[in-house]
């Protein structure tokens, strides 16, 4: 990959609409901020090279060498990326968990890696005043506090950076899909830099098909009442097509229509819905909402993940083919109409100017090749 | 010196100090000024000899003002002395309009110090045009001693046509030194009396208003003429040059010295005169006709905007009969450049040119070259805040406040050091800077178009001297119109750009007898604007108050950002904080940092030492304010308190 400055962040992705806010140039230079879910960019920094650039989730992408980073293969055209199983999951009784969205997997596998030690502190997102904001947590019982959907626009890799500038060396990350490609392109040491260790020790990757403007949407829960006593924000899965808010003592229904017009235009660009380079990716099993799917990517992934359902932290089924299919429907649509749109823009691929994804020219078109574009 | 009593002696002076000289030695008792350059020394010198010379000396709160109070003096019997920089003559002009009409008593002059050239200002005004404008005599003096003596003239020719008179000196006369003879002082302290019982139609002794109109119009154009008569004999227009020369320069103030040294160094002074006017509105007409009788080539010399070749074209039209034909060389026909500074360059090329004198100053491909070089091979010394000014540190955080907003928020900006924010300096903070108080005025409109889509957060600043100047009538605006802005007010305690002059925010007059002083805070909140304080020096809780007041807040707010400028009185040499850089930490040019400090924040007490590719502090100048310790992204840069 080609690793430029913060003149082609600016330019290419903040002021072209493209950025997602996912933190990841946040709080490794004094140059770039993060306010109310926005990335914005104080004064100018004339470096031709920065870490900015080379851990940007919409800069110069190169999926095959990522791929071989994290998965010493070549990216993959599955509608899953490189996985090694599939199951159902949901938190055990041993997780000691008292409240939770869906199925707890997540918080439950967080605080099983934390307490066996395979991870330090881990980076979560917090509700603060409305926004997401990232939060480092060091002892297990502040991993449940920091549960729950957020579906605004966080910059969660922020505190990712701050983790490692404070010296942790085993850091648990769960991340939505931009933010997990944005880590994803940290552990390669893009950069070079000398006696570099791959400081995350478990990263799990959320399903996300699209995230929230932060700024308009907390003016909307703004308007229903104190944003500091929402006690749920859900969106049950098809045919519902509505978010549900529950605050105080009244609860909201939103169409989903509604929802949807306060989608940034850069969600839009985006080809990945089960974060394809994490550890395990975790999501909602559309029309079971006592469980959720659990994608296990990598043999470290595999390892926690079987240890947890040993220990009664997690409970695990086998899923069968038929009952993924909708994801996996819904996860190559995603990645053909992201990439299309890339596309279209010349921002996959480009020559003579930075494209934001780089892909082998065959798996591109095996992509656009492969699945329907239904559901 | 200024009291020296060995009349007939010879001093250095600096041109205001001429003029201060000339005041004292007129008598006058009243003057009054708002601080501007060039003009500050003439009150600042005043001032300092106020207690001995029984002289009331004050810095008003702005030109009108202060054009006020010395009419006051004039109007109780005394002399009186008005100063302030050329665009103050704009701020005074109305007060001026109807002053002119009323008439004086006590002799009154107006000192206007002119900038061409703007090197002290944002505009390059001219105030001879407002001598015209109002019907009042004006007088230029061509050097130092002029200076004096004309000021003293001028006096006299007040209290001899009962009108104010204008004297309008330029930054090379006020700021430049030369021998000045001195005359004898007038010590004699006058008794001040109102007197205002007589007739309605008495301009000595009845109330002085300017009803009826037209009667006063009629009188005062009938003093104007009696100044013309005097004119005609003044010793301050003169003739230097053959009888009958080839060419014909009219001159007057400081282009009359670039023109004389111009014919000595093309050696035509035997081809061209130079006829020197002191005495520039009225024209004297009978002097005018004679010399332009005798030449057919007239070349017109004069700083900014072409004053005196108007009026002399004008009156050559009358006279066309027994002057004949001419042909002119000025700023209309481009033979001298209409805009900036004059100088002697300027007026050999325009003599070479017209006398066909061959002449090569600097060759070209030289001149161009220096110009290469200097601008490529020379350091970058852009104009900047001085070392631990609090001004860097507000911006720093008005600026990144603005940025976290997120929604193209700017900053109006506003009349004193702080206007180079339009600069690196301040980070290019600034987008709008115009006059004294309008960046508030500005900002009170801006803050009302909501309604047609503006949405971007409207700020203005404004340092604690112009806000008493003229920012308060702006805000009163902004607060009575619901307008939705923020003014920050850069309170550092004082008319720092100019000299340290007081204003009504500081408990001491010009000559630093104490006074009561006027709290900016209860104004504003009087006002009616929500209004914050901050000291900019805590750059954290600085930037987040400007962030909240702007997402938060709606209506005219204020927020004053308080703390001393870093050459005042109080905190001049006395450093807070000793200031180092860890060198181990210092990241210089890495990606993490990229010379934060020297490259950005750019205090001048930060260097950046290429050799080892770490920022050090210069020790002679850190002012040891310790923000850049707070502005390190690494923590390398390091404060302990100083122990008093």
């Amino acid at each position: 990959m080609q690793v430029k400055g913060s003149k082609e962040i600016r330019a290419g992705v903040l002021d072209s609409g493209l950025c997602t806010g996912c933190g990841a140039c946040v709080s490794l230079c004094p140059y770039y901020a993060t306010h109310k879910g926005k990335t914005v960019m104080h004064f100018s920094c004339t470096r031709d090279e920065g870490r900015c650039h080379a851990h940007c989730p919409r800069a110069e992408v190169n999926l095959d060498m990522l791929s071989s980073v994290i998965f010493g293969e070549e990216y993959s055209a599955e509608p899953f990326g490189s996985y090694i199983s599939i199951y159902t999951a949901r938190a055990g009784d041993k997780a000691g968990l008292s409240s939770f969205q869906t199925a707890g997997t997540v918080s439950a596998l967080m605080k099983f890696s934390m307490e066996k030690g395979y991870i330090d502190s881990a980076v979560l997102t917090k509700n603060d005043n409305g926004f997401g904001v990232p939060v480092i947590v060091n002892d297990p019982s502040g991993i449940e506090k920091a549960s729950g959907s957020r579906y605004s626009v966080s910059p969660s890799v922020k505190g990712v950076n701050e983790a490692i500038n404070s010296g942790r060396k085993k850091i648990g990350t769960v991340s939505t899909p931009c933010q997990t490609l944005a880590i994803a392109q940290m552990r390669g040491n893009p950069v070079k830099q000398e006696n570099f260790i791959d400081p995350i020790a478990l990263s799990v990757g959320l399903f996300c098909t699209w995230a929230l403007r932060a700024s308009d949407f907390t003016d909307l829960l703004k308007s229903m009442g104190d944003v500091s006593t929402i006690r749920k924000l859900d969106i049950p899965p098809p045919p519902s097509s509505v978010m549900e808010i529950e605050t105080g003592n009244k609860s909201y229904i939103i169409p989903l229509e509604e929802i949807r017009k306060l989608v940034p235009e850069a969600c839009s660009y985006c080809h990945d819905m089960t974060a394809e380079f994490a550890d395990i990716s975790v999501g909602v099993f559309e029309g079971r909402n006592k469980q959720n799917i659990a994608i296990i990517r990598t043999e470290r992934g595999r390892k926690i993940f079987d240890e947890a359902v040993n220990a009664g932290y997690l409970i695990r089924e086998e899923i069968s083919s038929k009952d993924i299919a909708p994801l996996a429907a819904a996860s190559i649509n995603k990645k053909k109409k992201g990439l299309a749109k890339l596309a279209d823009a010349e921002l996959v691929n480009s020559e003579g100017k930075d494209a934001v994804i780089r892909i082998k020219k065959s798996t591109l078109e095996s992509i656009f090749k492969g699945g329907a574009l239904c559901c | 010196m200024l009291l020296s009593k060995s009349e007939g002696k010879e001093f250095l002076l600096m041109g205001n100090q001429a003029i201060a000289r000339g005041a004292l030695e007129a008598g006058v008792s009243v003057a009054a000024g708002y601080p501007g350059t060039p003009s500050s020394e003439i009150i600042e010198n005043l001032a300092a000899v106020a207690p001995d010379a029984d002289l009331y000396v004050e810095w008003s709160v702005n030109e009108k003002v202060s054009l006020e109070v010395a009419a006051a003096g004039s109007f109780a019997g005394l002399r009186s002395l008005c100063v302030m920089k050329q665009n103050g003559v704009n701020v005074a002009s109305d007060f001026l309009l109807h002053l002119v009409l009323s008439g004086t008593r006590g002799g009154m002059v107006l000192i206007p110090c002119d900038d061409p050239g703007a090197i002290s200002s944002v505009n390059e005004g001219e105030s001879r045009y407002f001598a015209r404008l109002m019907e009042i005599p004006l007088l230029e003096p061509g050097d130092f001693q002029e200076a004096k003596d004309m000021t003293k003239w001028a006096f006299e020719l007040s209290e001899e046509i009962s009108n104010v008179v204008m004297l309008r000196s330029v930054t090379r006369l006020s700021h430049a030194s030369g021998n000045v003879k001195l005359g004898e002082l007038n010590r004699a302290k006058p008794s001040a009396k109102f007197n205002f019982s007589g007739n309605l139609l008495d301009a000595k002794t009845g109330p002085v208003i300017t009803a009826p109109v037209p009667f006063r119009h009629t009188q005062q154009q009938a003093k104007l003429k009696k100044a013309i008569d005097l004119f005609e004999r003044s010793p301050f227009n003169r003739y230097e040059g053959p009888e009958n020369p080839e060419l014909l320069i009219i001159t007057s103030s400081a282009c009359y010295l670039y023109s004389r040294e111009a014919l000595r160094v093309l050696d035509a002074e035997k081809r061209a005169g130079i006829l020197k006017l002191g005495t520039t509105w009225p024209l004297p007409p009978e002097l005018l006709k004679k010399h332009l009788a005798a030449a057919d080539k007239i070349l017109i010399v004069e700083e900014v905007l072409p004053f005196l070749e108007e009026n002399i074209k004008i009156l050559a039209m009358e006279n066309i009969d027994s002057i004949g034909k001419i042909k002119f060389f000025g700023k209309n026909n481009g033979t001298i450049p209409s805009v900036n500074e004059m100088n002697p360059d300027h007026v050999i090329k325009a003599v070479s040119s017209i006398l066909n004198i061959p002449y090569t100053g600097m060759p070209e491909e030289y001149e161009k070259s220096g110009q290469i070089l200097s601008f490529t091979k020379s350091p970058n010394r852009e104009l900047t805040f001085c070392p631990g000014c609090p001004h860097r540190a507000s911006y720093w955080s008005i600026n990144r406040a603005l940025t976290l907003n997120g929604k193209n928020g700017f900053v109006c900006g506003d009349i004193g050091c702080y206007t180079m924010a339009i600069l690196p300096a301040g980070f290019g903070t600034i987008k709008t800077a115009h006059s004294m108080g309008s960046g508030t005025g500005v900002a009170s409109g801006f803050g009302k178009l909501k309604s047609f889509g503006l949405n971007q957060p409207v700020v203005s600043v404004c340092g604690d001297s112009t806000f008493f100047h003229a920012g308060m009538p702006a805000l009163v605006n902004a607060v009575h119109n619901g307008s939705d802005m923020l003014l920050v007010i850069l309170d550092n305690s004082g008319t720092a750009m100019t000299g340290f002059q007081p204003h009504p925010g500081i408990p001491s007059d010009a000559a630093g007898n104490k006074l009561p002083s006027v709290d900016i805070e209860s104004v504003c909140r009087s006002i009616g604007a929500k209004t914050f304080t901050t000291d900019p020096f805590n750059i954290s809780e600085t930037e987040k108050k400007v962030l909240d007041i702007i997402e938060n807040e709606t209506g005219a707010r204020v927020l004053i950002m308080r703390q001393g400028c870093a050459l005042s009185p109080e905190k001049k040499g006395k450093k807070k904080y000793n200031v180092s850089v860890d060198s181990n930490i210092c990241k210089g040019t890495d990606c993490g940092c990229n010379r934060l400090c020297t490259r950005v924040f750019r205090c001048p007490g930060l260097v950046w030492n290429s050799s080892t590719g770490k920022a050090v502090i210069d020790e002679i100048i850190c002012a040891g304010c310790g923000v850049c310790a707070d502005i390190c992204p690494s923590g390398a840069i390091k404060r302990s308190e100083v122990m008093s």
